[in-house]
């Protein structure tokens, strides 16, 4: 089994690589992918809250890389889905207990054992992102649609060329309204300035608040907007390539709808 | 007297001379001469040949001058009848690059300026991302564009053939002269030579802009409309 590396990453904090990390690795174990999600982020770790799991870590990552255990004892294994994978972070040790070295040593092994494994990176561009990025395949940019975090997602484009890591940009938190009336960039305009091919657009969603704060799977709520938007991106990575990508709209008013049935909103 | 004319004639040098060029005999005549005379010269030359002239490509070349064409409608009756050459010609491509030589030496005079000129211009292709910085010694040809937080610096002129969103610094060696020009001229902040402008957020036309300096402050103009390089009398080297 040759299994493909993706870093999330995104330079600016906040911007739901974590988030991002969760739903994509689900839906691609949907996919009946068998796959890891890894959270990188040593001494700050959410990706076990995020997806529910906090309370069945025995090994963590540190001791994965550093061979105190088996990379199939770190890996525990998701409550609902079968296929997928965490590989948590430790949460009292610090970013510099992992070589470069090391972790690369570690993603070869990775590659053997799994179809997909995503690397969920730190914010920042120092050790924890080097190291995160050091064993990587492609990556995922994350970008919000703000001034901020298009400047430093391009910062971290640079740096991914400069690696030969494949970048490819998601733009997530959209809100179709605020885009409309020009409050807000458009993706056109992140595109713009970023210029990497683009993997998925990802609305502004109230669910994902929900769904991480109880541990739940996003990707289960069939009236997530975002939910729909994180599947769609999986199936992409899942040699779908050519799945046309799609922009979040605006909900349409009375009259809008009354349009759309008389088939005059075209 | 007359010894003192006949040796000056005899430094003329003969009538005619003959040398072979390529696979053809290369007849060289003195127009001055007499008709006689290079008669008399071209049948020494000739008879010495004998079969050699047989069949022979034959080119008359009557020097810088020219001559009627009747002396060489008549050194080729001769040559024809008496020596069986093959055929008798002008060097016509001789004659064109003799006119053209005035020509070319006017034209390298125009073009002296850049003639052995090596560049001093920093080419590049591709785009300056945020946290990327580009140092030209002289001037730089950017194929692409600068995002907002990338920096492009230059000793002389910043040409960006795309967006400038970064930060641009011309003329650093203190030449105020210096330009900065894009297609989409967009930056965050300008510094020609010292003098600083911060960039606006507004939109521009999408015409090629640049930006000079004028009476000690940085302006930024439409590089078509004002077209500042359009009246030099002839291409100068920057």
């Amino acid at each position: 089994m040759e299994g493909k590396i993706i870093v999330i990453t995104s330079g600016k904090g906040g911007v739901g690589k974590t988030t991002a990390t969760a739903s994509i690795g689900a839906a691609l174990a949907m996919e009946n992918k068998k796959v890891a999600v890894i959270d990188m982020d040593i001494g700050l770790r959410n990706l076990d809250v995020v997806m529910g799991l906090e309370n069945r870590i025995v090994f963590n990552i540190v001791d994965a890389v550093n061979g105190k255990c088996k990379v199939q004892q770190a890996a525990i294994k998701d409550r609902k889905i079968d296929n997928l994978f965490l590989i948590p972070a430790s949460q009292s040790d610090n970013k510099n207990v992992i070589s470069p070295a090391a972790m690369k040593n570690f993603c070869k092994e990775l590659r053997t054992e799994f179809d997909f494994v995503l690397l969920d990176c730190p914010a920042g561009i120092e050790q924890g992102f080097e190291n995160s990025v050091v064993g990587a395949d492609e990556a995922i940019v994350i970008c919000t649609p703000e001034v901020s975090a298009v400047r430093d997602a391009d910062r971290v484009i640079g740096l991914l060329y400069a690696k030969s890591v494949l970048p490819k940009l998601l733009v997530n938190r959209i809100v179709p309204e605020m885009v409309a009336r020009g409050d807000m960039l458009s993706h056109e305009d992140v595109v713009d300035v970023l210029s990497i091919d683009l993997i998925g657009l990802v609305p502004m969603d109230d669910n994902v608040v929900i769904s991480t704060n109880t541990g739940a799977h996003l990707i289960h709520n069939k009236q997530s907007q975002a939910g729909k938007a994180f599947r769609r991106i999986a199936m992409r990575l899942n040699g779908n390539a050519d799945l046309p990508i799609e922009v979040p709209r605006a909900k349409k008013g009375f009259w809008g709808k009354l349009g759309f049935k008389r088939g005059r909103n075209k | 007297m007359e010894d003192f004319d006949s040796q000056t004639s005899d430094k003329k040098g003969p009538a005619a001379k003959l040398k072979g060029v390529g696979d053809s005999l290369w007849v060289t005549v003195d127009p001055d001469r007499s008709e006689d005379e290079i008669k008399e010269e071209i049948n020494n030359v000739f008879q010495r040949l004998n079969h050699l002239a047989i069949g022979a490509r034959v080119v008359i070349d009557p020097g810088k001058k020219g001559k009627s064409n009747e002396l060489i409608d008549l050194l080729e009756q001769l040559l024809k009848e008496k020596y069986q050459v093959g055929s008798v010609s002008l060097p016509p491509e001789v004659r064109e690059k003799q006119t053209n030589a005035e020509n070319r030496i006017r034209q390298r005079d125009l073009d002296r300026s850049w003639y052995q000129y090596s560049s001093d211009v920093l080419m590049l292709t591709g785009r300056v991302r945020s946290g990327q910085k580009i140092n030209a010694r002289k001037h730089l040809l950017l194929l692409g564009d600068v995002n907002p937080g990338g920096e492009v610096v230059a000793g002389g002129d910043i040409i960006i053939l795309g967006n400038l969103r970064g930060i641009a610094w011309a003329g650093q060696s203190g030449n105020e002269d210096s330009i900065i020009l894009a297609f989409d001229f967009r930056p965050t902040q300008v510094q020609i030579a010292g003098y600083v402008a911060a960039g606006t957020s507004e939109a521009s036309e999408k015409n090629p802009e640049f930006a000079h300096v004028e009476n000690g402050t940085i302006i930024v103009e439409d590089y078509i409309e004002a077209n500042p390089f359009g009246r030099l009398p002839w291409p100068k080297v920057r």
